[in-house]
């Protein structure tokens, strides 16, 4: 009886999500009917393409990757009431720092791969923090300020490699930094395989992230910030100070999105590599599908990155563009979404019913 | 003859619980109809289906002796019956001509005409006798003045069967008076009034038929002359009230003082004006005042929401000015919010996490920074056993709480640090008799122990009942202190309207 | 080269029309009380489907118009998920500017199958007008003399909405909703019929703005092409306090900014600075905000009073 309780309680929102999903590949049925494939086959050579065989589904794992981290910086930020729309700018922001501190830190690999780490999330966290300072101190709404702030980093990271970082080796004048030196690659986790440690330290993010934010008193406080404002800060909560913490931790671990994805597959950065696959706004995804759970993002993230992988195995061997990955994904988000308020609006509804009663 | 509107078995299901349960009332021509009932007894959902706002689970309603049904509030509007809302319903940056006229407006040319619409209404306002500025922004107006809005409102839209909710809770005794007059000069015009509200002094005095509900239920119906205050208590209540604890006589130290404390504001006027008060240890101070008059900045100033511009705050000696807010709750103040929804409680966390808060960083709940929630699930459910707060499980939404339960929620938090200041503000808004009888004790029992407590209430019943001296608020200043035993109703009204009684009137009457 | 004449200025003229058009759609839907995040999204549709609608029928005229319903198309989209559906418009608004953003490239694969971008010279972009007498005024003919319709479309579209909101009895009560729901409920007016209303008729704004980009200067639609002017378009919308005539001012200055990056390649500037001015100036335009268009984004926590 307990047990099924809990069951329950750990399916109901579990429902929503699913619906939504379930919309999405309605809609995708539609555009691979409209395009003249079969749809079943199709859908089958996506699954294929996704987890058909380990080559495929490391591959997965590895797009998952930066999508998780950056996932978690944003679902941080979602439970602290921030709207930060800046992940692509602070991933970018982390990767080219974390390139550059790894190719000019003298030391050991060790040290170098350290000190890449520490400035990716540094830089990504700044970029972040400025958005938050911005709001706290002047007002400067957030939401439109980090989106605006994406533009301005990505054109300065490729400012940043196309002219005094530009790698100057090759023939052509690829707007890249030089190639890394081995001793600071992340290692691969299988031979061969894409995959490497960067997945290991997104999972171990994951449950860092879920355990601080369920279990301490930090998380606590960031959960209540963004569930009243007001709320918290008649209960001692200082403000402006966690609304800080959260974005600038945010937007580190956006930044170490960028670091893993330059240590673990590029091992430089390489303009357009990061901003072209849309990991960004495909980690922004994860979050809002999980409701900002941080083990959640992480299962989210798997998903879209499986629906990416398959749709490039698609492309592959049907008719059907890939585009339709985008495609499904949007109409996901958007009934996703119909989700948060739906259950907000009833808990509203209900609670003015009773205290309406004057 | 048949009636203007008759309601017949009215009865109202939301899931398992009976809002109204087969309720009937009648309402003749010039008539004023009294509802009365504590919180919750079923008014506003009684309401709310007359008006439209809620379809009846069955039941029926006629009105001049035909079957009427009603959507929505335009079907209400469009058979005559207006209702002037508790919390009014006006856009303060329109003029009071364009929040009367809304939904009818006059047209010329197929554009908006302002200049016929300000004529109409001039012409009402004479009409009825209700005087406006028609040209006035309505969030410039003072409070009587925007329910004058109100109710021309409903008039321009051509109601017949008028609703008043609550219509004197935000009023000076003053504008109450002509409140009241006003009702009876449309009765007296051919209009239908129904008044909802709990004050039984204005009922006997405005009311022609009395109707008591309690819990869904109608317990009496009957005609003002038949009827007394006590009579009418009883059957609201159903029951004694029963008495309060003995009050014991202790003369404490200063524990709180506030020493010429200003806040400037946005207006002309400072919102708190050089504003000094002390609480003893084992005294409960009240703050009488019409809302609006600083109370909540007082309050916010204390407790650290808002900063002062100028004055000192002390607390047990302690300096407070420019400290945090959690400095101020570890220096031992506790505070229950004037508005639970907005600073007491988040409608999505659940009951342990809305209780948890000011605890959670408490050793006895904290180790190595995380919140030790076995410990502290304990201390909720001696919560909820204690102040018997109806929960389904400690792990459901905050916002799933009836709002007398949340409100013990949050008096059984504040009271439960045992600090040694209490602000309590409006502790029993919205809560039945039952629980709000089980707070006022719980208070004075915090009292009795010698906590000092700072009682802000817009119900003078309350302030009366509870504190041991009344200091009355007016325009962001403290304009007496009166000793338990001096406190009436009627000096308090007076004071509140901002001095001597004549002065106020001459006063009201140029604002008028 | 000069830095700035004439020149420049006509040409901030031009880039204004697809501001100014997607913030007066962003000020309907605001006045409504819904805050369009989505303007992006509908103006890339706006875009599109003008394409679209120009490469089947060869007509510029039928281009506009299909390119207003692809706005519409997607601002009933929109319209349902917050309307309908009560979903976060924020992040409704989000969910559609990734939806167009994948149903445009998808549409260029399925369609045109091309990817990037697609152009094809048969296609004729939108005219320019030479404006009677106008045109012979010496410095005010070469600034406001020779732009395409939906540059002078957006200006009289500004008046009109100023004259519809504040003269008329339906724009009285759109002002109404978005300044407070419950009681324009209340009275019976019918809010979900002006917000479906509103969402609508931005749909059309965002739509032409979308035509003027893909027609107005080189007949071509681009991935992504709209580049953040939506984002813009919604600044300038609050920095004009959602107020027509304000936002023709905003929109001016975004537009003028706009003109200047692209005027400043010519310098010996590294592009990419020169590209990032008009987010620069957008942020700078913000600290100025006097009306915010909400307060806290995420709190759905409301007052009990």
């Amino acid at each position: 009886m307990n047990l099924q309780r809990k069951i329950q309680q750990l399916l109901k929102p579990m429902l929503q999500p699913m619906i939504a999903v379930l919309i999405g590949l309605v809609t995708g049925a539609l555009a691979i009917a409209l395009v003249g494939e079969s749809i079943m086959d199709t859908y089958k050579v996506m699954w294929d393409g996704a987890f058909g065989n380990f080559y495929f589904l490391t591959a997965t794992l590895a797009r998952a990757t930066p999508i998780i981290l950056v996932g978690l910086g944003l679902a941080l930020a979602f439970r602290a009431g921030v709207f930060n729309m800046g992940a692509e700018g602070q991933m970018v922001l982390g990767a080219v720092c974390a390139a550059l501190a790894a190719l000019y830190v003298p030391g050991a690999g060790i040290v170098k791969l350290l000190s890449a780490f520490l400035a990716g999330f540094i830089a990504g966290g700044l970029w972040s923090l400025l958005a938050g300072w911005m709001e706290v101190k002047y007002k400067v709404q957030l939401l439109i300020s980090t989106l605006l702030l994406n533009y301005v980093a990505v054109l300065f990271a490729g400012y940043l490699v196309a002219e005094p970082f530009q790698d100057k080796s090759g023939s052509a004048a690829l707007a890249q930094t030089p190639m890394l030196d081995q001793s600071v690659w992340l290692p691969k986790l299988f031979a061969g395989m894409s995959v490497h440690m960067g997945f290991v330290i997104a999972v171990i993010g994951a449950v860092i992230l879920y355990v601080i934010l369920q279990f301490t008193s930090s998380g606590y406080e960031v959960r209540m910030l963004g569930k009243n404002p007001f709320f918290a800060e008649y209960g001692g909560i200082n403000k402006q100070k966690v609304l800080l913490f959260s974005m600038f931790f945010s937007g580190g671990i956006s930044g170490l999105a960028g670091t893993v994805e330059v240590l673990g597959s590029q091992y430089r950065y390489v303009e357009g590599a990061l901003t072209v696959p849309g990991y960004a706004w495909t980690g922004l995804m994860a979050a809002l599908l999980a409701n900002s759970n941080p083990l959640g993002t992480a299962v989210a993230a798997i998903l879209l990155a499986a629906l990416q992988t398959g749709a490039m195995g698609m492309e592959r061997n049907t008719e059907v563009p890939l585009e339709i990955a985008s495609v499904i994904q949007g109409v996901l988000i958007l009934f996703v979404t119909a989700k948060f308020t739906l259950s907000w609006w009833k808990v509203k509804k209900k609670a003015g019913d009773v205290n309406g009663a004057v | 003859m048949t009636y203007r509107l008759e309601m017949k078995e009215m009865t109202k299901k939301y899931g398992d619980f009976l809002a109204n349960d087969g309720i009937s009332i009648q309402l003749k021509k010039g008539e004023v109809l009294a509802i009365v009932g504590e919180n919750g007894a079923g008014k506003t959902t009684l309401m709310r289906m007359l008006y439209g706002l809620e379809q009846p689970t069955s039941g029926e309603i006629k009105l001049n002796g035909k079957q009427a049904q009603f959507f929505g509030p335009q079907d209400a509007i469009k058979q005559g019956i207006g209702m002037v809302h508790q919390h009014f319903m006006l856009f303060s940056d329109f003029t009071v001509t364009e929040n009367i006229v809304i939904g009818h407006e006059p047209i010329k040319n197929g554009f908006f005409n302002r200049k016929i619409a300000t004529e109409q209404v001039q012409k009402l306002s004479d009409q009825y006798k209700i005087q406006v500025n028609p040209s006035k922004k309505a969030g410039d107006c003072s409070v009587g003045e925007q329910q004058r809005i109100e109710i021309l409102k409903v008039l321009y839209q051509g109601a017949e069967i008028i609703i008043l909710d609550e219509p004197t809770a935000v009023l000076t005794p003053f504008e109450v008076d002509e409140l009241l007059k006003t009702i009876r000069f449309l009765a007296d015009q051919g209009k239908s009034i129904i008044l909802i509200t709990h004050k039984l002094p204005e009922v006997m005095k405005v009311a022609d038929h009395v109707a008591v509900l309690r819990n869904g239920r109608v317990t009496g119906n009957v005609k003002k002359e038949e009827t007394s205050i006590d009579q009418l208590a009883t059957m609201m209540v159903g029951r004694e009230l029963q008495q309060l604890s003995e009050r014991n006589p202790l003369n404490g130290e200063p524990l709180l003082t506030l020493e010429s404390i200003s806040i400037k504001g946005k207006g002309s006027k400072p919102v708190l004006d050089q504003l000094s008060l002390t609480v003893h240890r084992g005294e409960i101070v009240g703050i009488a005042g019409v809302s609006g008059n600083g109370q909540s900045e007082l309050i916010q100033a204390i407790s650290g929401l808002t900063s002062v511009d100028q004055g000192d705050i002390r607390l047990s000696g302690t300096n407070l000015v420019g400290k945090s807010v959690a400095f101020r709750r570890n220096e031992g103040l506790a505070h229950i919010p004037e508005d639970r929804f907005l600073w007491g409680a988040a409608k999505d966390a659940t009951i342990e996490e809305t209780g948890v808060m000011g605890y959670y960083d408490k050793k006895a709940f904290n180790k190595y920074s995380f919140i030790l929630k076995n410990s502290f699930r304990e201390v909720v459910r001696t919560w909820i056993d204690h102040f018997e707060i109806k929960v389904k499980s400690i792990d459901d939404k905050s916002g799933n709480l009836s709002g007398g339960n949340l409100q013990k929620l949050i008096v059984a938090r504040e009271l439960g640090f045992e600090t040694d200041f209490l602000i309590a503000a409006e502790p029993t808004r919205g809560v039945d008799i039952g629980a709000m009888e089980y707070i006022h004790e719980a208070i004075l029992e915090k009292r009795n122990r010698g906590d000092g407590i700072l009682l802000v209430s817009s119900e003078l019943s309350e302030i009366l009942l509870l504190s041991d001296r009344i200091a009355v608020m007016f325009e962001g200043k403290i304009v007496d202190i009166l000793d338990r035993k001096d406190a009436t109703e009627e000096r308090l009204s007076v004071l509140m309207a901002g001095g001597k009684e004549d002065e106020s009137s001459a006063k009201n009457t140029t604002t008028a | 080269m000069e830095l700035f004449d004439y020149s420049l200025f006509a040409s901030a003229i031009r880039m204004v029309s697809p501001i100014l058009l997607a913030a007066l759609g962003g000020a309907l839907c605001a006045r409504v009380g819904i805050f369009n995040v989505g303007l992006e999204g509908l103006i890339l549709a706006g875009a599109f489907s003008a394409i679209v609608g120009n490469y089947y029928s060869g007509s510029v005229i039928i281009a506009v118009l299909t390119g207003a319903f692809g706005g519409v198309l997607v601002s009933l989209l929109f319209g349902l998920a917050t309307i309908k559906f009560k979903a976060n418009p924020i992040v409704a608004g989000i969910a559609i500017n990734f939806l167009v953003l994948g149903l445009t490239t998808f549409g260029l694969r399925a369609i045109f199958q091309v990817k990037g971008a697609f152009y094809d010279k048969d296609m004729t972009g939108l005219p320019k007008w030479d404006l009677p007498l106008i045109e012979n005024i010496p410095v005010v003919g070469d600034l406001l003399s020779g732009h395409s319709p939906l540059v002078y479309t957006a200006f009289i579209a500004a008046i009109l909405l100023y004259i519809f909101l504040f003269k008329t009895v339906v724009g009285f009560r759109i002002l109404a909703v978005g300044k407070n729901e419950a009681a324009a409920r209340s009275l019976g007016l019918k809010v979900t019929v002006l917000q479906y209303g509103a969402i609508v008729a931005s749909g059309v704004l965002c739509g032409l703005a979308g035509a003027q980009l893909s027609l107005g200067q080189v007949t071509m639609f681009t991935e992504g092409m709209t580049a953040g002017r939506g984002f813009i378009a919604l600044v300038a919308m609050m920095l004009g306090g959602s107020h027509p005539i304000g936002m023709i001012g905003s929109s001016l200055l975004f537009g003028l900014m706009d003109a200047l990056s692209i005027r400043l390649q010519g310098f010996s500037m590294p592009t990419q600075f020169t590209a990032m001015l008009p987010y620069v100036i957008t942020i700078i335009a913000m600290f100025f905000l006097k009306d915010r268009g909400l307060e806290s984004q995420a709190s759905g926590q409301q007052s009990s009073r």
